[in-house]
């Protein structure tokens, strides 16, 4: 194979397809990208065999074939070249990558040694990308990042009439985001890891989605992402949600997280911030023996059964939760300082953070 | 018999080699190193069947297979050692807490805390050999002596497979007649100062005045060696720091086999566990369940929490999920739940979405019975009638 194109634009489709390249993978031909060149195109794959991503690039193209290149060399290699066009090109033994000057020989990964891909069947639904870009923003914050429970670092995908419902849980928080009229069919644990990968690789205006029996397919003009669902059972979450809290009170985003940016200065570690809801909004405190303390009152409304009511949380998970909203508002509805508290936008909208709260 | 010599030097046999005819009992009556293999390869430890025939650790692996030839010498696998010194760590702290780890395979133990349950300190250590030798397969020599030095020349008295006793009345006869170089800070250029002086045993510098010895080694020197010679040595056993682990494992007559058993021998575990670490005020952020297939493979899975744990309830409930990750079609021979993470229990507890109350009320109820009536006096009803102690199926049971 040899190809020409501009650096820019080579340089693109590598590293977004390197970026499902894992640093400690299984195979040694993983840590390479499949380079294919055919017609006019050139397509990149890279695969961890969870994450696929495939993008593609009209070029220059003097010879067809297809070759396995380290993928970590070869996007830093053309991103390092002089800008103007780049060619890339194998030789009997090695592939040469050279323009305006610059030459690197990179040693190829055996081509047959690459896991067979069937191609991409696009009759997914069409999302609206920005949308579905948020929607992952907002319920990865909640995913688990220990192996050692796989189940919860996926974001379960469901759906019904009514559309798209995402949710994501580490046990300790749980993230809900619906896409109503989102008309995707089946439902699956997508790996966390993989969907915050979407907005950098393949992320565009309209996406296409869908869940197939063994993975969730994403796809855009430009390129592919393939995600491989991850096998179990999601809690049930539906019995952790409570069906109503006899207080809440509602304040404002901003100045909340201006209140919690203070409060993690002091509470690393876990010391968990305490909140005391009472008229007229929100007494803060967090303190630390070896370090020292922070209060603040925020003015907020307050409505409740209780005169008060006292609640601790990791300031990191709440400020992750108030973080994930949008609106002006937050709205802290609390049940009492065992049970879970609901953090949303005030508006019983689309977006909902379900939070334990620390026993102090 | 008297409790005037409450120090223990345990000292594992031949370690290394004994590890290995653990995993490959083909190895066992035969002369066994294990060792680099290569042209530079020295012995790191040898059996008793090697050394017979002059072979040592530190001897190049050349020199050992020419003194000799039918010398099997193994490929050291250090992680085995680190584990299974874990394990014998464990017994030694279910003993006391007054452990001092000198290396892998030995450690001072100050047991003057089990004067009630033993009639000496020569049954204890009896004892802790028995339990080295039945729960691990390990041989163990045990030197029991008033102090740290001479309980360290006891053990190697004993070797191998032994207890020796220095009793007080004659720790002098016992140390005096010991070579020089037995004694700490004797090395090669200490031994060839002293030996100008005409000194071959640890009598003759016992018999040397101490000025004149602090005048032939320098004050520092002189005076400690002059205090070994005399058996004085007034240095405590310091245990390795706080608890980092909490354990519980036990090894069962008849492999467990089913998810129904493995469950409910899991749930008494976590029972146990929970009750140490509520005696040592602690809570675990990390959560260990070990598991010893019939075919001797050991599988470890963890789990880290983002609050830590004590309660039976959630511990039990931690275990299941790493039990989900172990093959449990396969019989079972051991079984273990450590926790490791530790912190005092009153910090500050991060909840989790299942989290119950009522099981915290109930487990405190359940701590303060216990705290009254003793460990055994409540059950969970899926234990009641196997009760962990008296089960049948049961061969050992230990915990640290």
């Amino acid at each position: 194979m040899r190809i020409r194109a501009q650096r820019d634009d080579l340089a693109d489709v590598l590293t977004r397809a390197n970026r499902a390249v894992g640093t400690r993978t299984a195979l040694p031909v993983l840590q390479g990208l499949l380079c294919e060149v055919s017609g006019t195109t050139l397509r990149v794959t890279g695969t961890d065999l969870d994450v696929t991503v495939r993008t593609q690039l009209e070029v220059e193209v003097m010879d067809e074939g297809r070759a396995v290149i380290p993928g970590k060399y070869l996007s830093e290699a053309v991103r390092k070249m002089p800008p103007g066009q780049v060619t890339i090109g194998v030789t009997d033994t090695d592939i040469e990558i050279e323009g305006n000057g610059p030459r690197f020989t990179l040693r190829p990964l055996t081509v047959d040694d690459f896991p067979t891909l069937e191609d991409v069947v696009a009759d997914g639904v069409e999302v609206d990308g920005e949308d579905l870009a948020d929607a992952i923003n907002q319920v990865t914050i909640a995913a688990s990042g220990d192996g050692a429970r796989p189940i919860l670092t996926g974001v379960l995908f469901e759906t019904s009439d009514d559309g798209l419902r995402m949710v994501a849980t580490d046990s300790y928080r749980l993230a809900k985001r619906d896409l109503p009229g989102v008309g995707l069919e089946g439902s699956g644990l997508v790996p966390a890891r993989g969907l915050r990968e979407l907005p950098r690789t393949i992320g565009a205006p309209k996406v296409s989605a869908q869940l197939r029996e063994r993975e969730a397919v994403f796809t855009s003009d430009r390129g592919s992402l393939r995600l491989r669902l991850i096998d179990g059972n999601f809690p049930k979450y539906q019995s952790l949600l409570p069906e109503s809290y006899p207080n809440q009170v509602i304040l404002d985003r901003e100045e909340l997280l201006e209140a919690l940016g203070r409060v993690t200065l002091v509470a690393e570690d876990h010391i968990p911030v305490k909140l005391k809801l009472i008229e007229g909004g929100v007494e803060v405190a967090v303190s630390r023996q070896d370090v020292g303390a922070e209060t603040e009152h925020l003015a907020g409304d307050y409505s409740g059964a209780d005169d008060e009511v006292s609640i601790a949380f990791n300031p990191r998970y709440l400020q992750d939760g108030v973080s994930a909203l949008s609106g002006d508002k937050v709205r802290i509805q609390v049940i009492d300082s065992y049970k879970p508290s609901v953090i949303d936008d005030g508006t019983d909208g689309d977006f909902l953070y379900l939070l334990m709260p620390v026993r102090v | 018999m008297s409790w005037t010599e409450p120090i223990l030097h345990v000292d594992m046999d031949s370690f290394f080699v004994e590890v290995e005819r653990l995993r490959d009992p083909e190895l066992k009556g035969r002369p066994v190193a294990v060792g680099g293999k290569g042209p530079r390869g020295v012995i790191a430890s040898a059996s008793y069947e090697a050394r017979r025939l002059g072979v040592h650790s530190a001897q190049p692996s050349a020199t050992a297979l020419r003194l000799c030839p039918e010398l099997e010498i193994v490929a050291p696998e250090h992680g085995r050692y680190r584990e299974m010194s874990l394990t014998v760590f464990e017994v030694f702290r279910s003993f006391t807490p007054l452990v001092e780890g000198l290396s892998l395979d030995e450690a001072f133990l100050d047991v003057r805390g089990l004067r009630l349950h033993f009639d000496s300190t020569i049954d204890v250590a009896r004892e802790i050999r028995q339990q080295i030798r039945s729960h691990l397969g390990l041989p163990a020599s045990v030197g029991v002596a008033s102090n740290k030095l001479l309980a360290k020349l006891a053990s190697q008295e004993a070797k191998p497979d032994g207890v020796h006793h220095v009793p007080r009345s004659d720790e002098l006869g016992f140390l005096h007649r010991l070579p020089a170089d037995a004694l700490w800070g004797v090395g090669p250029a200490t031994l060839a100062g002293l030996e100008r002086l005409g000194v071959e045993s640890v009598g003759d510098i016992g018999a040397i005045p101490a000025a004149a010895l602090a005048k032939a080694l320098g004050p520092t020197l002189g005076h400690h060696l002059h205090e070994l010679a005399n058996a004085r040595d007034e240095r405590p056993v310091e245990p390795d720091g706080e608890a980092k682990s909490i354990s519980v494992e036990e090894t069962y007559d008849s492999d467990l086999t089913g998810v129904d058993v493995i469950e409910t021998a899991m749930l008494s575990h976590a029972q146990k566990l929970s009750w140490r670490l509520h005696r040592a005020g602690l809570a675990a952020k990390t959560v260990t369940l070990k598991a010893r297939y019939d075919d001797f493979t050991t599988i470890t899975r963890s789990q880290t929490l983002s609050g830590g744990i004590d309660g039976a309830h959630d511990l039990f409930k931690v275990a299941t999920s790493l039990l989900t990750q172990l093959d449990l079609r396969r019989p079972v021979r051991l079984l273990g739940l450590g926790a490791t993470s530790l912190h005092p229990s009153d910090r500050p507890r991060q909840l989790d979405l299942g989290h119950d109350r009522a099981w915290d009320s109930l487990e405190d109820a359940i701590a303060e019975v216990k705290e009254r009536f003793g460990e055994g006096s409540v059950a969970p009803a899926r234990l009641v009638g196997r009760d962990a102690d008296r089960a049948p199926g049961r061969r050992s049971s230990k915990s640290s």
